[in-house]
């Protein structure tokens, strides 16, 4: 226990903790809105982002984000124009991303530069400028979840909530969107890119059948997501495998888990 | 015919060289029951989607008048395994917020339920435990919660049980008459929603028949076979 002592281990914990309670707010309604591949591709939109500050010499995390809400604001556009199927636009972006990302490297090639830092996360490298910029954002995200908790449960409805008259629901799908940027840029610099689509979706799997309302499955979903980064991380304290793989390796013990016991609860009922 | 409160004029709808609408007009006076029938592909839904607002890549014009309140009711899915949890409270409260124009509370909500016939006791229980009628109610509570003049349901029982029906049918029509409210009907179950009407509207890409429902010659109570043959 003389790990958590150190300050990087601290930051690793605080940062994995308020991502965990993000990507476990937003994650229902990811799930809700059939747009769980989105995270993949908002993560791959933020390489480019990457990239290109890399280009221009900022810092690739903080150069990621206002990629991420151009793109995602490009991708509300063309999804209600109503002219190309989300599976099609995700694969665009998704390939695009990264396609951009490797040619804005190539072009910066005198830069010491590791794709895998946001491929996979770098959660013991948080620093406090790090935490800092996490805790703002996760004050504001919850807050606007909490705002506009239910326009954002009728935009993420499958078939999504309409009202006659007027664009207020897709200016909060639009919400949605950034909303969900927001978490991918978090999400990029703790678990990793690749990754940050399992924290999102997995507890909430783990968590709907216990659940018989939105808030509740919000509750658990964070629940779950919290006990995975924790136990996760430390894990990765003793053992010598990546953090990243540790906390989506709980999330996938704990849906098996309750998959066992939802399946004999279910027995015992009949 | 008095007061109209939805005029459509000329309204065309082209998508890919195909005409799925094509000069369509007519009037639906205040406070009158309105079923809009027609075949599979008729152009039903993006009608209804144009009056409403929320498609505007058209010809024409639709005009609502002015102060009217409209809710709609789109067609319900019923058989959907992958929907989360939600409680009929946040499935209500979805439409019933301050960014709608609606702000109500749990005890008008439990007075709305009761209004349509479904229990109190059930605003707290999962949405998807309910039937398909009574989900069905319960769209109808949502939308009458936004004290609507105009009330547009999109093939409102296509996913309710055929012994379920009737009752619907006829609260709707008590609905409408209760609350003075215009209501456009968009149905295929022509034989139970032509006996409500107070005028029908025959839509196969243009309008066929815009009449009364004793227009129709019903042979035996087979309206289908009357309706085929105007529309």
């Amino acid at each position: 226990m003389e790990l958590l002592t150190y300050t990087f281990v601290q930051y690793a914990f605080l940062g994995g903790v308020l991502m965990a309670v993000l990507t476990g707010l937003l994650g229902p309604f990811v799930v809700q809105s059939r747009q769980s591949i989105a995270s993949d591709m908002f993560a791959h939109v933020a390489l480019s982002g990457i990239g290109a500050a890399l280009l221009i010499g900022v810092s690739p995390w903080w150069g990621a984000l206002p990629a991420l809400i151009i793109v995602s604001t490009l991708i509300w556009w063309l999804l209600n124009s109503g002219t190309y199927s989300p599976d099609a636009l995700a694969m665009f972006f998704l390939s695009g991303g990264l396609a951009l990302a490797l040619a804005f490297v190539h072009v910066a090639r005198d830069t010491v530069f590791s794709f895998e830092n946001y491929l996979f996360g770098s959660i013991l490298t948080l620093t406090t400028l790090d935490v800092i910029a996490m805790l703002a954002a996760t004050i504001v995200v919850s807050s606007l979840v909490w705002f506009f908790w239910y326009p954002l449960l009728g935009a993420t409805q499958s078939p999504r909530y309409l009202v006659p008259f007027t664009n207020a629901p897709k200016i909060v799908q639009l919400l949605f969107f950034w909303l969900l940027a927001v978490v991918v840029w978090i999400g990029i610099k703790t678990i990793g890119g690749l990754l940050i689509g399992a924290l999102l979706v997995i507890p909430v799997l783990t968590a709907r059948e216990w659940a018989s309302s939105f808030k509740q499955l919000v509750l658990l979903s964070i629940l779950v997501s919290v006990m995975s980064v924790t136990s996760g991380l430390l894990t990765a304290l003793y053992v010598d495998l990546p953090p990243s793989s540790l906390i989506i390796s709980m999330t996938i013990l704990l849906f098996t888990l309750q998959a066992i016991v939802a399946a004999m609860w279910r027995k015992g009922a009949t | 015919m008095n007061n109209p409160v939805i005029t459509v004029e000329g309204v065309t709808k082209v998508v890919a060289g195909r005409r799925l609408l094509d000069d369509v007009s007519f009037t639906i006076a205040a406070q009158s029951l309105v079923s809009l029938i027609g075949p599979n592909g008729a152009g039903k839904s993006t009608l209804v989607k144009i009056i409403l607002g929320l498609d505007e890549k058209y010809t024409g014009s639709v005009t609502i008048g002015s102060g009217q309140r409209v809710q709609y009711i789109p067609q319900l899915v019923i058989d959907d395994q992958y929907q989360l949890p939600m409680s009929v409270y946040e499935y209500i409260s979805i439409a019933t917020n301050r960014l709608y124009g609606t702000k109500q509370k749990t005890v008008d909500f439990q007075k709305a339920l009761a209004h349509v016939g479904v229990s109190a006791d059930k605003l707290h229980q999962t949405h998807t435990s309910l039937s398909g009628g009574e989900r069905q109610r319960v769209a109808i509570a949502r939308a009458l919660l936004g004290d609507p003049s105009i009330l547009v349901l999109d093939e409102p029982l296509a996913a309710v049980d055929y012994a379920s029906r009737a009752g619907l049918y006829a609260l709707i029509r008590h609905l409408q008459q209760d609350h003075k409210m215009t209501v456009l009907l968009v149905s295929h179950d022509i034989d139970s929603v032509l006996p409500l009407s107070d005028q029908v509207l025959c839509l196969n890409q243009s309008l066929h028949t815009d009449c009364h429902p004793s227009d129709f010659t019903a042979k035996d109570g087979q309206y289908n076979q009357a309706v085929h043959h105007h529309c």
